[in-house]
């Protein structure tokens, strides 16, 4: 495919506070160029279609390398990281950018995503071990076991997940798969699954796993394939049996 | 005294690890950090961490981990904290898998060790090929249950302009800039810690991620704080080489088999394997790259003439590579279209990692009293050459030195950062306000990015691989030029919200001021060592050279002194990769 | 906290229980009751006559059928409420699927409140009897008519696709290939739960 120009519709912010508003920009085209470094592009040269100059767009990014979850937004409608959406392969003209909008926006295309963060605390969303100090060798853990609990633990924390989930909204209290599969990685570690029964407490109140509706988008918009819907079904087995022994014992 | 605070800056591996380490002994923490921790940098290490487990029947021993990491360094490094380093790795994975990182295990469920180069035995444990990622992560649950326990209180989207120091040269805090409001406040501690990563950005494209600018030791090094072996830069042998970034092709890959070729006269040739028959495509950094760029630029080799080489899994099972390198084939696949388990990766070498870094004694202090730093931002155990997955274990080791360093050196305090005159946060307060409002006035006609291309271009043409001393030279001149152009700069966007190019302006400056110490620390060093490659002076020169070079900041310029270094456990001898390095027999 | 947020977990399982035990079953028994109308008006009158025959019905009825339909109806009324649905951004099948649960869901409870007010409770009311001539009378309406295989349909969708959500939500199909073949299990349900109803509606024409 060749073009001459990236033709780029950006939804813009400028601050939390006003109002959003479109602004487009042509950008030379050069093979193998990804949305960020078209974005870095029209750095150097902040002029929109109008030939106007205005303020470079406000994005976030780090890695480049689809590992560090940064640089997460709405590209043609689809959530997924701007480093790894390669041009080429994008046939819709112009390319639109917005942000992602499950969350607040701080500019442009950045938004805080600090409630994800908060709920991997509300999950205990650690190993709890006593300390950092030497205390000989880790517990033994089986290879197939590792296999996929590393594939949960790959999670950068990047909210495409949340962003399709019709259940993760601003009317339902639901905490979405991010944080749901993480209580099945740390049970599933030897140290961590001593703490098993205070995560699983902590996905079985309002918000909990059972706000999950089975829509599945959240597995097809990971960019990092991680089997979700498997995790949430997964505890939902956990929770269920847990939930029976917690009214059974009491 | 009142309670006891600290402020790190830096939230990947080693500021994690210190935050961790100071928090369990009681001191709170200030976690200072430009992004969400989690999405530090740290999550782009890809191949595992050294550590001589000798789970694999070697007779591994942490002195041959030890000796190897000398060796590969040139004799450069000052040994006693790089024996210190490799003694306590063992302790340290284990640590770590006790966190919960999900190690790639042997059939019996213990720690998997794959190869790496500039070693004979397996050494490294690994965690698929996202290591750093795991290992950050890790890190980050457990400063997010100190956090939780009220330990840690995070700054995140703040970043550090600089540290307040008193009329005793003593470090009381620091200055740092919300990225959102863009207000700069000051924030008083006993101590402060700079785990600030490395630099790459100085070079416009690497390996590293764009929030590498080295902006914090920057700032620090034009507050007096010396900055070490600042020519001494690693050129990573394989990434793939891009407009944004050059993405690394872990070193793990060659480790896993991975083989370099390029076409002579018709056919594959494996020139790492005839060169080099005792390491093969397992020589470290320095000797690759050097080789590959050989191949490409002297001899004309690369494919299709353009500047790359072949590294080749494809005879690898394809099953072995999803689940032993999953992830650079994925990175592959994703960012250049093809599949690398069926056809060979194309790549380059690129700037990598910075084994120089803000000078610090061996318990990671500066010579600013109350100002620490470790990971790489400080120059302490690479020496001339870094070994592969000898990164992840230094920013971790020099994390747990640091931050009870830092406990140790705060209890001895006299008077908190409480007790300090205000007026030292008020001085340094007004210097970077008047230095924000300045930059946010500049309307000439520079572009500051475009600026730093310009920057980036010219110290990747002429510091990296193969240096001549006229081309330092006239390096030099062109990052005066740019300095003053950078007076000239037009700041585009005003607005007192989010400004990133405000920002980046303000790194784009301290980045200059490292480049030129990079440089100019490379035009004095009249010899090869590591990294450090001169074909004018192709040896390695002990007897004037084999010193820690010392940049200090002046306003017209870094001058420079040399520093004698550590060498009592390991008699420097030649470094050569053709014939096995003949084990240190100095035990 | 109130009593509804302390035992969500509870509350949300016996959501998803009643939808199939006992409303799916009663859903099952009274479409294969309603069969027999493909047998003739005897056959029929005979099953609706042993139906209100059994003891303790009226027990039966709201214990067992009317309230835990109304549990389900009412506490569902909330889930809809609380999806933003997507389907037009994210058009997977599973997408979709949860977005005709919500629709069915809407659709089946306005028709089964109908139903059960034309059909059952009014003629408790009244006195009268339920019989195969009442239905033939009740679907001579083409529009009413329609409306019942709307609501047949709705129910059949909304039963077979909450099976399969019932086996996710208590963790009885976990990976991702059981999900699969549970998909395909409870659409082949679908149909043959749709053809049962269908017949028996065709049967009173």
């Amino acid at each position: 495919m060749s073009r001459e120009f990236i033709h780029l519709k950006v939804k813009r912010q400028d601050t939390a506070e006003t109002s959003a508003y479109w602004e487009e920009f042509k950008i030379p085209y050069k093979p193998n160029m990804n949305v960020v470094s078209v974005l870095m592009e029209l750095r150097k040269n902040p002029v929109n279609v109008e030939g106007r100059k205005t303020n470079p767009v406000v994005w976030e990014c780090n890695c480049l390398e689809e590992v560090c979850g940064a640089c997460s937004m709405r590209i043609n409608g689809m959530p997924r990281q701007a480093c790894s959406a390669l041009i080429d392969k994008i046939e819709k003209s112009p390319i639109v950018l917005e942000p992602l909008h499950k969350f607040p926006v701080i500019r442009d295309l950045k938004v805080d995503r600090q409630v994800m963060f908060d709920y991997l605390r509300k999950i205990t969303g650690w190993v709890n071990i006593d300390g950092s100090w030497e205390l000989g060798r880790g517990p033994r853990f089986p290879e197939k076991d590792r296999q996929w609990a590393y594939q949960l633990s790959r999670c950068m924390t990047c909210g495409c997940c949340l962003e399709s989930c019709p259940n993760y909204s601003e009317r339902s209290p639901f905490i979405g798969p991010q944080a749901i599969n993480q209580v099945r990685l740390f049970n599933a570690h030897p140290i961590g699954q001593m703490d098993r029964e205070k995560r699983l407490d902590a996905i079985m109140g309002v918000g909990g796993i059972t706000d999950c509706g089975n829509a599945q988008n959240c597995a097809r918009a990971c960019p990092k394939e991680i089997p979700l819907t498997v995790s949430i079904a997964d505890l939902n087995k956990d929770t269920t049996l847990y939930g029976m022994k917690r009214w059974l014992y009491k | 005294m009142a309670e006891k605070r600290i402020i790190v800056v830096g939230g990947g591996l080693s500021g994690l690890m210190a935050t961790m380490k100071a928090a369990e002994k009681g001191v709170k923490v200030d976690l200072f950090s430009l992004c969400p921790v989690k999405r530090s940098h740290s999550v782009c290490a890809q191949g595992g961490i050294n550590a001589a487990l000798d789970t694999k029947g070697d007779n591994d021993s942490t002195w041959e981990h030890f000796d190897d990491t000398i060796y590969g360094g040139d004799f450069l490094a000052n040994q006693t904290p790089v024996k210190e380093m490799c003694d306590k790795a063992p302790g340290l994975i284990y640590t770590m898998d006790r966190m919960g990182v999900m190690f790639s295990r042997t059939p019996e469920g213990l720690l998997d060790l794959r190869l790496f180069g500039g070693v004979k035995y397996p050494r490294t444990a690994f965690a698929g090929a996202t290591t750093g990622q795991q290992l950050l992560y890790a890190c980050d649950e457990q400063v997010r249950k100190w956090e939780d326990a009220g330990m840690v209180k995070k700054y995140e989207e703040w970043e550090f302009l600089s540290a307040v120091i008193d009329d005793d040269g003593v470090c009381r805090g620091i200055v740092a800039q919300d990225l959102a409001t863009m207000e700069i406040s000051t924030f008083a501690a006993d101590a402060v810690l700079l785990a600030t990563g490395g630099a790459g950005m100085i070079y416009g494209r690497s390996t590293n991620s764009i929030i590498n600018t080295g902006s914090a030791a920057g700032a620090v090094y034009q507050q007096g704080v010396s900055y070490a072996n600042g020519e001494f830069v690693q050129i990573h042998p394989t990434a793939m080489p891009g407009d944004d970034k050059n993405r690394l092709m872990s070193e793990s890959a060659r480790g896993e088999g991975g083989r370099v070729w390029t076409y002579k006269d018709g056919k594959p040739w494996y020139f790492l394997e005839e060169w080099y028959p005792a390491y093969g495509n397992l020589v470290p950094r320095d000797i690759a790259a050097r080789a590959i760029f050989k191949v490409c630029v002297e001899m004309g080799l690369g494919i299709d003439g353009e500047n790359k080489v072949y590294l080749d899994l494809s005879h690898k099972d394809s099953d072995f590579l999803n689940i032993r390198l999953g992830g650079i084939m994925e990175i592959y696949e994703k960012f250049h279209g093809d599949d690398p388990r069926k056809v060979p990766m194309k790549i380059f070498p690129s700037v990598h990692y910075f084994m120089g870094g803000i000078h610090v004694d061996y318990k990671h202090q500066t010579a600013v009293p109350g100002l620490f730093a470790s990971g790489e931002c400080d120059y302490m155990y690479h020496g001339a050459n870094r070994l592969g997955a000898n990164s992840l274990l230094s920013a971790l080791y020099s994390g747990t030195v640091s931050g009870p360093a830092i406990v140790e050196y705060i209890n001895g305090l006299d008077k908190s950062a409480k007790e300090v005159d205000k007026k030292h946060f008020e001085q340094e307060l007004k210097r970077q306000q008047e230095w924000n409002d300045k930059i946010i006035k500049m309307d000439g006609s520079e572009n500051p990015y475009k600026l730093h291309q310009e920057m980036g271009d010219i110290m990747t043409e002429n510091v990296t691989v193969v240096r001549y001393n006229d081309k330092l030279q006239q390096t030099d001149e062109k990052l005066q030029e740019l300095q003053e152009r950078w007076h000239n700069i037009n700041i585009q966007d005003a607005s007192a919200w989010g400004n990133q190019g405000l920002m980046f302006t303000k790194q784009l400056w301290n980045m200059m001021q490292l480049a030129r110490v990079i440089t100019i620390g490379a035009l004095n060093r009249d010899e090869s060592r590591g990294a450090h490659y001169k074909p004018d002076f192709p040896n390695r020169n002990d007897d004037e050279w084999m010193k820690t070079t010392k940049a200090k900041y002046t306003p017209d310029g870094p001058v420079f002194e040399y520093e004698e270094i550590d060498n009592q456990w390991i008699k420097p001898r030649p470094r050569k990769y053709d014939v096995d390095k003949g084990a240190s027999k100095n035990e | 906290m109130s009593v509804l947020e302390k035992n969500h977990f509870f509350i949300r399982k016996l959501h998803s229980l009643f939808g199939v035990i006992p409303v799916g079953l009663f859903l099952l028994e009274h479409l294969y009751t309603n069969s027999f109308a493909t047998q003739g008006a005897a056959s029929y009158n005979s099953k609706i006559e042993f139906l209100q025959s059994l003891s303790y019905v009226l027990y039966i009825e709201v214990f067992l059928i009317i309230l835990p339909i109304l549990f389900h109806a009412f506490y569902g009324l909330y889930v809809v409420y609380i999806a933003k649905n997507n389907v037009l951004r994210y058009s997977y099948y599973r997408n979709w699927a949860f977005y005709l649960q919500r629709i069915t869901a809407l659709i089946t409870l306005v028709f089964v409140l109908y139903h059960l007010w034309a059909l059952r409770i009014s003629s408790a009311l009244l006195g009268t009897e339920v019989t195969f001539n009442t239905m033939v009378q009740h679907l001579s309406n083409p529009g009413m008519f329609a409306f019942y295989v709307i609501g047949l349909l709705s129910a059949t969708f909304h039963f077979a696709n909450g099976l399969w959500a019932f086996f996710i939500n208590w963790g009885i199909a976990v990976g991702v290939k059981a999900q699969q073949v549970l998909g395909w299990v409870t659409g082949i349900l679908f149909v043959i739960l749709s053809i049962m109803g269908l017949q028996g509606l065709f049967a009173f024409l």
